[in-house]
């Protein structure tokens, strides 16, 4: 039998960003070679902005101004264990950094060597990276006053509009001990529900309480439900294609009111039976996987059951329930 | 007893699919700054900031109201963030008048977004993993059940599609645009999920939309007339629990009832003269008649069929061109809410409602599970007969 793993998931998507009329010609410059700013009254402000940042009042294409190369180090932080999403693979220093003919910092990465090479008020100045896509990750900055060398410029190159960015977070957290157990039970070929002391309503999957009447449910209110049921929703899917996405053909997925339980499973998915034939009020059984087949893959949010645990659902031949009946059942 | 509060300046963005000439900075600000502007007013004059939008992930931008503070500006400012998923925007409209209304500030301004261009919502709403249903393959089956129930006929829903399709012709901010819309052309459209066709369903739109709320004693300085905030409601339910109904949830039926009572409303149709409902598939329009007690249960349907909800009909429905014609998910339900302000303040232009003295504006969100709704009027205390 499989073993329940804690939830490890990585939620990631590659967003765009449009870049608008400041931030836009910002990256194009740090692509093309200049860093530029805005000139908002007596202030230049570097990163730019869209607008003076005390009063936000617009400010316009007209107030971009070259500063730099070089700058002044006003305070920093030494990054010894460098992740994927870090500009360098080695030990680097993030820094706020004022550039010459700017009065605000900004916060970008010096490849120093080593942390003694760092120190509030040290100069630092600016290299162009030769791969430059028009990101915040075009240039970096090293110790001293040497001005980089002029980097080469495609001709043809159109303004940074757009940019991509692979955002995501990481989830590691541990299974809920009424998910567990509902994960467990499953693996184990028992689907799991918790009968509420309250109303005697049988939850399934439960949520580890009932929410109608606000009651904490225990191990003590576990009860078995029935491997068959009636269908009370369903719907067809014909899959968008997203990041991530591995569905290709549409498909249905519906909800079963399983004997023994007052809550639906949602989520169950059909392939082998076709839409024509599939209705509210129809009888359905769950074929199970063999046990050595069933994957253990559950997180504590959903409403559905493991579908890796099972092979498919099949009719059951018997009447269909009248769909007036399923009133209350229909998520 | 809290203090009346009105809506004195209304922005809004062009919806678009992408807007590709504007950061989300920008975006947002394109809003604020026309709201500003009908207000007669400036950042200055704002005391406190509200925030709303549908989850982070829709664009990936954490906890956005921290960014976009300075570009709202509300530095010294509290600025306050909502999220009650695809009713935020009402819900947002709604905190913001709480906060006039409190006593506590004169001048609140309140902007909504979604710039749904820079991730994908079907993502987003499918935790990130493969195999997601969508709101459509959610919602679907929840639709089929109400015209069981109903015993309504399938064209409700293509009607539905090309009303609000031929109102945002007359909207210069709508999204679709789609000239020759038609029942034939809706029912011909693909079939996405049984029975919502592609054109029986809302578009995915960049935009933005904003709302400056002031006190009784501020109003008189605006140059626009007020629209007053006669009363608002909000209500929430689970999504799952033995013996929910999806078809008209409690939440929804509460949340009206709770509304028409503050606001001394007895029968809705007749003393409501246009609603703004949010209608991101054509068959809410009489689902939320229903589930909001402007029709009786089983009739929403007729309304629709009978023209009821038309433009000239004797209770227009999203005049706008509503969700199915513009859909910056966090700003829709703050649209419905300002649109309806639009119709009483008489500045809605082509699709205005001759002589719309009390509107309503409406949101919900998640698994039809989270309702926000307003009620707007002309009048500080109108008499309902």
């Amino acid at each position: 039998m499989a073993e329940l793993q804690d939830i490890d998931f990585t939620l990631e998507y590659p967003y765009t960003r449009t870049t608008g009329p400041i931030i836009g010609p910002f990256l194009t410059g740090l692509r093309d070679g200049q860093i530029l700013a805005t000139k908002v009254g007596d202030r230049v402000i570097c990163p730019p902005l869209e607008y003076d940042p005390d009063t936000g009042a617009t400010v316009g294409p007209e107030n971009l101004v070259k500063v730099g190369p070089a700058g002044e180090v006003t305070s920093w932080t030494w990054v010894t264990q460098p992740t994927s999403k870090h500009p360098f693979e080695h030990p680097f220093a993030f820094a706020q950094i004022k550039l010459d003919g700017a009065d605000t910092t900004m916060l970008h990465a010096v490849d120093a060597g080593s942390e003694d090479a760092m120190s509030t008020g040290m100069r630092v100045v600016v290299r162009f990276r030769s791969e430059r896509l028009g990101t915040i990750n075009d240039v970096y900055f090293v110790p001293g006053d040497e001005p980089p060398e002029a980097p080469e410029v495609a001709d043809e190159a159109e303004p940074v509009m757009i940019t991509e960015h692979l955002i995501g977070v990481r989830i590691r957290e541990p299974l809920q001990p009424h998910r567990r157990r509902f994960a467990e039970g499953l693996l184990a070929g028992k689907i799991i529900g918790q009968r509420s002391p309250a109303d005697g309503k049988v939850h399934v999957p439960s949520r580890g309480y009932d929410a109608t009447n606000r009651v904490p449910m225990t191990s003590e209110h576990d009860v078995e439900v029935a491997d068959v049921g009636t269908v009370t929703s369903f719907t067809e899917i014909v899959p968008v294609q997203y990041h991530g996405q591995t569905e290709t053909e549409p498909y249905i997925r519906c909800s079963v009111l399983l004997d023994g339980a007052d809550t639906t499973v949602g989520g169950i998915d059909i392939r082998d039976i076709s839409v024509e034939d599939f209705r509210v009020g129809m009888r359905l059984q769950m074929v199970w996987r063999d046990s050595g087949d069933r994957m253990g893959d559950l997180d504590n949010r959903g409403y559905g059951l493991n579908e890796e645990v099972y092979e498919r659902w099949e009719p059951t031949g018997e009447p269909d329930v009248d769909p007036e009946s399923l009133k209350e059942h229909n998520f | 007893m809290a203090r009346p509060c009105a809506v004195v300046g209304i922005g809004q963005t062009k919806y678009k699919r992408r807007r590709d000439d504007l950061s989300l900075d920008g975006l947002v600000r394109e809003a604020a700054l026309r709201a500003l502007e009908d207000a007669e007013v400036s950042f200055a004059d704002i005391d406190a900031v509200v925030l709303g939008k549908a989850p982070d992930a829709l664009e990936g931008v954490i906890m956005p109201e921290l960014s976009l503070a300075d570009a709202l500006g509300a530095v010294g400012k509290p600025i306050h963030r909502v999220h009650t998923a695809g009713s935020v925007g009402a819900s947002t409209a709604i905190s913001a008048a709480v906060l006039v209304e409190s006593g506590r500030y004169d001048t609140v301004l309140t902007v909504t977004y979604e710039k749904q261009s820079e991730g994908n919502a079907t993502w987003a709403l499918s935790g990130g993993k493969s195999g997601g249903q969508g709101a459509g393959g959610t919602f679907a089956p929840w639709i089929r059940e109400y015209i069981r129930r109903s015993r309504a006929p399938e064209h409700i829903g293509w009607q539905v599609a090309v009303k609000d399709r031929q109102n945002a012709l007359k909207n210069e901010y709508a999204h679709l645009h789609l000239n020759d819309i038609s029942i034939d052309m809706v029912k011909e459209s693909p079939m996405l999920w049984d029975p919502l066709h592609f054109l029986e369903s809302c578009p995915s739109s960049d935009g933005a939309a904003a709302m400056v709320l002031s006190c009784e004693d501020l109003v008189s300085r605006s140059p626009n007339p007020p629209a007053w905030v006669l009363g608002h409601a909000k209500r929430t339910e689970f999504s799952t629990f033995p013996g929910r109904d999806t078809v008209k949830p409690q939440a929804g039926v509460d949340c009206s009832a709770a509304l028409y009572k503050e606001v001394g409303i007895t029968d809705p149709r007749r003393q409501i003269d246009t609603a703004e409902l949010y209608v991101p598939f054509s068959w809410y329009e009489p689902m939320w008649l229903e589930g909001h007690l402007i029709a009786p249960e089983g009739e929403g349907w007729k309304m629709t069929d009978e023209g009821a909800t038309a433009l000239d009909g004797d209770f227009p429905v999203n005049c706008s061109g509503g969700v199915l014609s513009s859909n910056p998910i966090g700003a829709s339900g703050m649209i419905r809410c300002l649109e309806a302000a639009n119709q009483v303040r008489g500045t809605a232009g082509d699709y205005q409602v001759d002589g719309a003295k009390v509107a309503l504006g409406h949101a919900y969100g998640g698994a039809a599970q989270y309702f926000a709704m307003w009620i707007v009027s002309s009048e500080l205390d109108p008499v309902f007969a």
